[in-house]
């Protein structure tokens, strides 16, 4: 028997349905499971039809607003009638981990166990059988890996560490700039780190988007746009083109580094001067 | 009255109808959800935005992300070189494309009873977002444009990828639904003509036979068409108006209902197999779903035309400062126009408005004028509401953004 999947959606934009389309050989994500409702995929139900139906793996995309109408029903209570059956609840991006971008607008709207960064009342009831995979969007691969996942380590997020152990800063093309403290004059070149200027949380936020590439090329950073963050309860934050800086230190250190050990780093990086990364890349010698 | 829940629509919206005889005699159209980004947007620093408004939608975030640039730029007065002009429409375009193959075949096709091949549909839609990704680091949700220009500084080699994935599409699209030619129809066109023909559907669904279009690109230029004549379109013309049971604003153009999006930009440009279509059948289902995938080998078209002459050395980049004012700018997005309006004090968001296509193709008739989506509906056999409704490409999240 093919494990059955429900997508349900909450208060979202539908931008994890349709990054998880991009999914390379999606059909055999299709094939693998019984899919009864996806947004946006072939399934064979209904909206109307899921209240009396069960399913091994519920999963919530957006956030949950009490009073919210998923077509004749509550939202709410549907998500929980079903949850309760299912073997494994997977939160898909970070609506429904955390409450994401509209909870900026109404604070009522929250994750499954997450409210910002608080655990919420579904907490004690879920967190065992319960996956959060944040992002804005959650990537496709890590939608899978979630999907398919037994047993894996979660952080205190309840996000696979597999996934989350590392920071977006790991593998990410400037890393030498970022040892050197060269940072980037201004957008649209590939020269420079992001982290000191132009508001790039890359190196204090959890996920594999330099490892695991974007539509299997890409990542922001790799097309010099900063990490806005989008992984952790607080996003989004406020000024995200721009770092904040104290006395021209970034405000955030870069993940479990003491400011201390920083400002000693830099301080003897900035003593050299590296000609190479304060050049033009292709630039002739 | 009958009460349609219309789903997959990225999101819902509920269709009333009353039906006499088999044919709809009254329709209107409820969508229940709001999320409040332009909301959320107050208070905050202009750039922000470029993050917020992606959110508003999953499936056309770049046209959101677009338009907040544009309309940003706009208020400093700044316009950008034609590299990066280019670079923003390849990705705008390929965003297009993913969208009208995935309502062709996920939406169209498969309410029409119709199979198709999802193999090939599937790499088209991953590489077309492979493409576009190459230069905004992602889809969806990407902010690699911001005012000044984009982030991304591309080379040669990518230029190169990008080249192949749009070849590689391109390929894949002519194979799948074969040429346009109207007098001879293959392969998915010929299937899809037929399955209409079939069921009686060529001639339902026909509207006011008014076009709107408000973006002006390499593409298509803001203009509209009211009784066959096409002028220029002007932005301070354009009125919301609340909807009663619904949290969708309706909007008009001089107080009268204009159908934007794939059909309009067509006739606008008065692309000939969308006008042969348009003379039999006016803007019926038949037209209004041909003018959308014929769009995409327009489009691919220009990807590739852009992706062969851009300079690559020009900047990608001019430091900008935004100023305080009040401005609107408008782009096309896959449903058709799609429009931003700004005004900033003292270096914040005051005010921020959004209008979609959606808005412009579902508003409910008003002041005895009918709408776009009303005429398409009244008259027609009422079991065929859903692909009329459905024809339009309907965006509920963008609607009720």
């Amino acid at each position: 028997m093919r494990p059955k999947v429900i997508w349900l959606q909450g208060v979202t934009c539908n931008g994890n349905s349709h990054s998880f389309v991009n999914l390379p050989d999606i059909e055999d994500c299709l094939r693998r499971y019984d899919w009864l409702y996806h947004p946006v995929l072939p399934s064979s139900c209904t909206l109307d039809e899921l209240s009396d139906k069960e399913c091994d793996i519920l999963v919530l995309e957006g956030g949950l607003k009490p009073g919210w109408r998923k077509g004749e029903f509550d939202l709410e209570k549907l998500f929980l009638r079903l949850a309760k059956r299912a073997k494994k609840v997977v939160a898909v991006g970070s609506c429904a981990v955390y409450g994401g971008v509209f909870r900026e607008y109404d604070e009522n709207i929250t994750g499954v166990l997450f409210s910002g960064a608080q655990k919420t009342k579904h907490y004690k009831s879920l967190a065992q059988k319960t996956v959060n995979i944040p992002g804005c969007p959650a990537h496709p691969e890590w939608i899978a890996f979630a999907l398919d996942a037994e047993r894996v380590k979660l952080d205190t997020y309840n996000r696979p560490k597999e996934l989350y152990a590392y920071t977006v800063h790991s593998g990410c093309m400037r890393n030498e700039y970022f040892e050197w403290k060269v940072d980037a004059e201004q957008f649209g070149t590939k020269e420079g780190c992001l982290y000191y200027r132009q508001g790039c949380q890359g190196p204090f936020t959890h996920g594999s988007c330099n490892k695991i590439l974007w539509n299997e090329t890409a990542s922001k950073t790799r097309v010099g746009t900063p990490c806005f963050g989008c992984t952790e309860p607080d996003f989004p934050k406020r000024d995200l083109f721009a770092t904040k800086t104290y006395m021209g230190i970034p405000a955030t250190m870069p993940l479990g580094v003491p400011k201390r050990a920083y400002l000693t780093i830099t301080g003897i990086a900035k003593s050299f001067h590296i000609p190479r990364l304060h050049k033009r890349l292709f630039d002739e010698d | 009255m009958k009460i349609e829940l219309i789903e997959k629509i990225e999101g819902e919206a509920f269709l009333d109808v009353s039906c006499r005889q088999g044919k709809v005699r009254d329709a209107y159209v409820r969508f229940p959800h709001y999320r409040g980004i332009e909301k959320i947007l107050v208070g905050r620093d202009p750039l922000d935005a470029l993050v917020i408004n992606p959110r508003v939608c999953g499936i056309c975030g770049h046209a959101h992300l677009q338009a907040t640039v544009r309309t940003l730029e706009k208020l400093a007065g700044f316009e950008p070189n034609e590299k990066v002009k280019k670079i923003r429409e390849i990705t705008r375009f390929c965003e297009m494309v993913q969208n009208h193959i995935k309502w062709f075949y996920l939406v169209v096709f498969d309410r029409l009873g119709l199979t198709y091949d999802f193999r090939t549909v599937h790499v088209m839609i991953q590489k077309i977002n492979m493409l576009a990704a190459i230069f905004s680091g992602q889809w969806p949700h990407s902010s690699y444009a911001l005012p000044g220009g984009v982030t991304c500084d591309p080379s040669q080699l990518e230029i190169l990828q990008a080249k192949r994935l749009v070849q590689s599409v391109r390929e894949h699209f002519v194979l799948l639904v074969g040429a346009f030619d109207i007098k001879n129809l293959s392969k998915d066109l010929k299937r899809l003509y037929d399955r209409l023909e079939e069921r009686d559907l060529l001639y339902t669904g026909k509207s006011l036979d008014r076009f709107i279009t408000f973006g002006s690109d390499s593409y298509v230029q803001s203009s509209k068409i009211l009784h066959g004549k096409v002028r220029p379109a002007k932005l301070h013309n354009i009125r919301e108006f609340g909807q009663e049971k619904s949290h969708a604003k309706g909007v008009t153009y001089k107080g009268k209902f204009y159908e934007t999006g794939p059909l309009a930009r067509t006739m606008l440009r008065g692309d000939l197999f969308v006008k042969q279509l348009h003379r039999r059948y006016k803007d019926s289902i038949t037209t209004r779903i041909f003018a959308r995938i014929y769009e995409v080998g327009t489009l691919l078209k220009k990807i590739d035309e852009h992706l062969r002459t851009i300079d690559i050395s020009e900047p990608s980049y001019t430091p900008l400062e935004i100023p305080d004012g009040e401005t609107m700018s408008a782009i096309e997005a896959a449903r058709g126009s799609l429009i931003h309006k700004v005004c900033i004090e003292k270096g914040k968001i005051a005010e921020y408005v959004i209008i979609t296509p959606t808005q412009w193709n579902l508003s409910n008739a008003k002041n005895g004028e009918s709408s776009i989506i009303k005429k398409a509906l009244i008259g027609a056999q009422c079991e065929a509401t859903d692909i009329i409704f459905r024809s339009f490409d309907i965006c509920s999240v963008c609607t009720t953004h």
